[in-house]
């Protein structure tokens, strides 16, 4: 599940934001990276809705949930288990 | 290739070829040599001097001498029947391109304390003259814009200079022991054995910061004089450069009053807008529908008896679109109004020819309606226009001041959550920074700045951090990475002395001066589209007095909590509609990447500089990447595109096209009718 979760968050990331898979550090933020800006963040979060079927509330809008794609996917996978 | 051009005007529907648009402005050219090449001298001065035939309809000229030539083309602005250039005194040869709006009162002093006779009414005559009698400290009287070559004739050594702010290009080539100087870059392209290249970490470096630092440029082996220095060649000597002007440079007080601000503030703005009117050709101004170019034309309507022309831009897309605000101020004033719209299809069918202008790559289209503004105010008979660039940068008028400050104000309690609230006043043209339900993420991207925004890049932290994904779009043969302590080192290095006493709002200041206002918006928005058409700028709010004057103003009389441009809005109130004044700011934007789509597809001319095969013939980027790039956006172009996307999108495009015109330069002719001077000085 994680696993495939990862995958096409990868997908996704790679496709929107011009990097190759190899490039990205699965536990470092990639907002201090550089990967993504503040426009990023928003099209990662309308992805994550969209692609999962999540709603992202205010609270949840935290670096403990979107710093790193490790991060990222352990938070989809806490909110689809709700 | 050539490809059409088209462009939307109200009353006119016209094609033109990429050859037969008729531009016209002021530029120089000059070779210092080593080798004493007399014979093909005169031809590569020539040919130099013909690329900048589109600055100067009016006449043009060259110098020839044994270890110098200089060339000339000339737009009439004072002193219609002489002041022809190249010109010759006594001691000097001069090759210059701008305006001294003191000459007048530089003239006189030289009169009445010095004895100098003028033979000319010309503004270059005294600044000849001023170099007799003052030397380089000549330049600390100017006021003005200008760059120039000025060769003495009795010491053999040539001078260099450029004004305070950048506002006139000048380019210095070494190749094969002589050196070369022009106004634009494609001067250069005549050189024998000589081809424009790109340097690629240079080309980073102006992906990073929208300029590259100090002297260099994006091309191997050529420089830019930066402004405000000038520099000493002399044969067999080591070239000397040296300052006479820095930003700050004053170590004024500031009024202790915001009405004793106002009072100065609008003393020296009055007196500069009034010395930019001196022409002895009709003047008229650019609306933009903002605070800044509206009270310049307020001023201008205070010093003008007649109706004067006023000139706007507006935009098919109205999430563009300024025009209510710009008619509010055409309403109060009364002027002879020309608007200009600007459609998708217009940007996209000039963005090559306009490039061929820039000269360098790009990251935004807006000044491709500035380039095709121009021409419109060629066609109404309008040589000069005076335009509001500058205010945003000595004002505080960017959100990089309000950012700053805001990072300033939450990194004193990181965990408030009150404090980063105020990120909602960031950038209100912007939609996502306008959700509430977006708040939690921006907020997020302001934490990682919380500990750094302070260090010597100030709020170019943002901009670089932005822009530094640029570096997976270049070529991988080229190990394109971004350094921050190697940036950090280099914008250390053009640090005046005094930088680490002022303010943080001043620091950013002096860096949004030193790059995105000298090497961008002056440079490629600015001197290069309105002379494309034959057009000069005047800027009233980089009349030195002004800008140093106001650098020493308190802070909040220039950002007042987050109300920028203060001491603007409390001094022009009664005169500028308050919808105008009370306007949130919104920078001028022009519609980018969606410009080069049509129907889901690249448009025929993108497509073909964006296509696989020319990524890889030009070999400057990665063509999987570029690729990835424009599926991204064929797959659907979204409601909202980011920043970066635009930025990106626009900058290879732009570079793509600028190595085109580097390959491939303009066949150009003077026209021997309109030569007014060859002086043969062999002595």
């Amino acid at each position: 599940m994680a696993e495939e979760i990862q995958n096409k968050l990868l997908d996704f990331i790679t496709r929107s934001f011009m990097v190759e898979k190899e490039e990205i550090d699965l536990d470092k933020s990639m907002i201090d990276e550089g990967i993504i800006d503040s426009f990023g963040l928003i099209e990662i979060a309308t992805f994550l809705e969209d692609e999962f079927q999540i709603k992202i509330t205010e609270d949840k809008m935290i670096r403990a949930n979107f710093g790193s794609v490790t991060k990222i996917v352990n938070f989809i996978e806490r909110e689809q288990g709700k | 290739m050539v490809f059409g051009i088209k462009i939307k005007m109200p009353w006119v529907n016209a094609v033109f070829s990429s050859n037969s648009l008729r531009i016209i402005m002021c530029g120089i050219a000059g070779i210092l040599q080593t080798n004493h090449d007399q014979d093909n001298q005169r031809n590569n001065i020539t040919n130099m001097t013909s690329t900048l035939s589109h600055r100067g309809p009016d006449g043009w000229g060259i110098y020839l001498s044994r270890h110098i030539a200089l060339g000339h083309t000339r737009l009439s602005i004072i002193d219609l029947n002489s002041g022809d250039q190249p010109m010759m005194s006594d001691r000097y040869a001069i090759s210059y391109n701008g305006e001294i709006y003191n000459y007048r009162e530089l003239r006189l002093e030289m009169e009445s304390r010095h004895g100098i006779r003028f033979k000319t009414t010309s503004d270059t005559e005294v600044v000849l003259k001023s170099f007799e009698v003052y030397g380089p400290d000549a330049l600390k009287k100017f006021n003005g814009q200008f760059a120039l070559l000025l060769w003495d004739r009795k010491e053999k050594r040539l001078l260099i200079a450029r004004d305070r702010y950048g506002i006139r290009p000048l380019y210095i080539l070494s190749h094969q022991n002589n050196y070369y100087f022009a106004s634009e870059l494609k001067a250069f392209d005549t050189i024998p054995d000589f081809q424009r290249k790109y340097n690629v970490n240079n080309l980073f470096d102006h992906a990073l910061l929208w300029n590259t630092l100090d002297n260099s440029t994006v091309y191997r082996n050529v420089r830019s004089l930066p402004a405000g220095t000038f520099e000493i060649y002399q044969i067999d000597h080591p070239t000397r450069l040296s300052r006479y002007y820095e930003i700050g440079e004053s170590e004024g007080n500031s009024p202790p009053d915001i009405e004793g601000a106002v009072e100065k503030f609008t003393a020296l703005l009055d007196d500069s807008v009034k010395l930019r009117l001196r022409s002895d050709v009709p003047v008229g101004t650019y609306l933009s529908g903002g605070i800044d170019s509206s009270i310049i034309t307020y001023l201008t309507s205070q010093h003008n008896k007649e109706k004067f022309k006023t000139f706007s831009v507006s935009f098919a897309d109205k999430n563009f679109d300024e025009s209510f605000f710009q008619k509010e101020m055409v309403t109060r004033l009364n002027s002879n109004h020309f608007d200009l719209e600007v459609d998708y299809k217009a940007i996209n069918d000039n963005f090559l020819e306009a490039i061929y202008h820039f000269e360098r790559p790009v990251f935004r289209t807006a000044p491709l309606p500035l380039f095709l503004l121009s021409q419109m105010v060629e066609a109404e008979g309008i040589k000069v226009v005076l335009t509001g660039e500058g205010a945003d940068e000595i004002l505080f008028g960017y959100d990089s001041f309000k950012e700053l400050k805001l990072l300033e104000f939450w990194s004193r309690q990181p965990d408030s959550t009150l404090r980063p609230q105020l990120i909602k006043r960031l950038y209100p043209h912007l939609q996502h920074y306008k959700d509430p339900k977006r708040f939690g993420l921006i907020k997020m991207y302001y934490e990682g700045f919380l500990s750094d925004y302070g260090n010597e890049l100030t709020g170019l932290n943002i901009r670089v951090h932005n822009n530094k994904s640029l570096a997976n779009y270049f070529n991988k043969d080229f190990h394109i990475s971004f350094n921050k302590e190697k940036l950090i080192e280099k914008v250390k290095s053009i640090l005046p002395s005094n930088f680490h006493n002022w303010t943080l709002l001043q620091k950013n200041q002096f860096l949004e001066i030193k790059t995105l206002l000298s090497g961008y918006l002056l440079s490629s928005q600015g001197d290069r589209m309105s002379m494309a058409h034959g057009v000069e700028g005047r800027y009233p709010f980089l009349d030195h007095r002004l800008v140093e004057s106001l650098f020493y103003y308190q802070d909040k009389f220039k950002l007042n909590g987050f109300k920028q441009k203060y001491i603007l809005g409390k001094a022009y109130k009664a005169e500028i509609p308050d919808s105008i004044v009370n306007r949130p700011k919104r920078p001028y934007m022009a519609p980018d990447l969606i410009s080069f789509f049509s129907h889901g597809k690249l448009t025929e001319q993108a497509s073909y500089f964006m296509s696989p095969e020319k990524i890889k013939d030009y070999g400057i980027f990665d063509s999987k990447i570029i690729s990835r790039l424009v599926n991204k956006f064929e797959r659907k172009i979204p409601d909202e595109i980011g920043y970066r996307d635009n930025m990106i999108f626009t900058f290879v495009l732009s570079c793509q096209m600028a190595n085109y015109w580097t390959r491939n330069p303009k066949n150009n002719r003077l026209n021997n009718k309109l030569k007014t001077t060859e002086i043969a000085d062999f002595n």
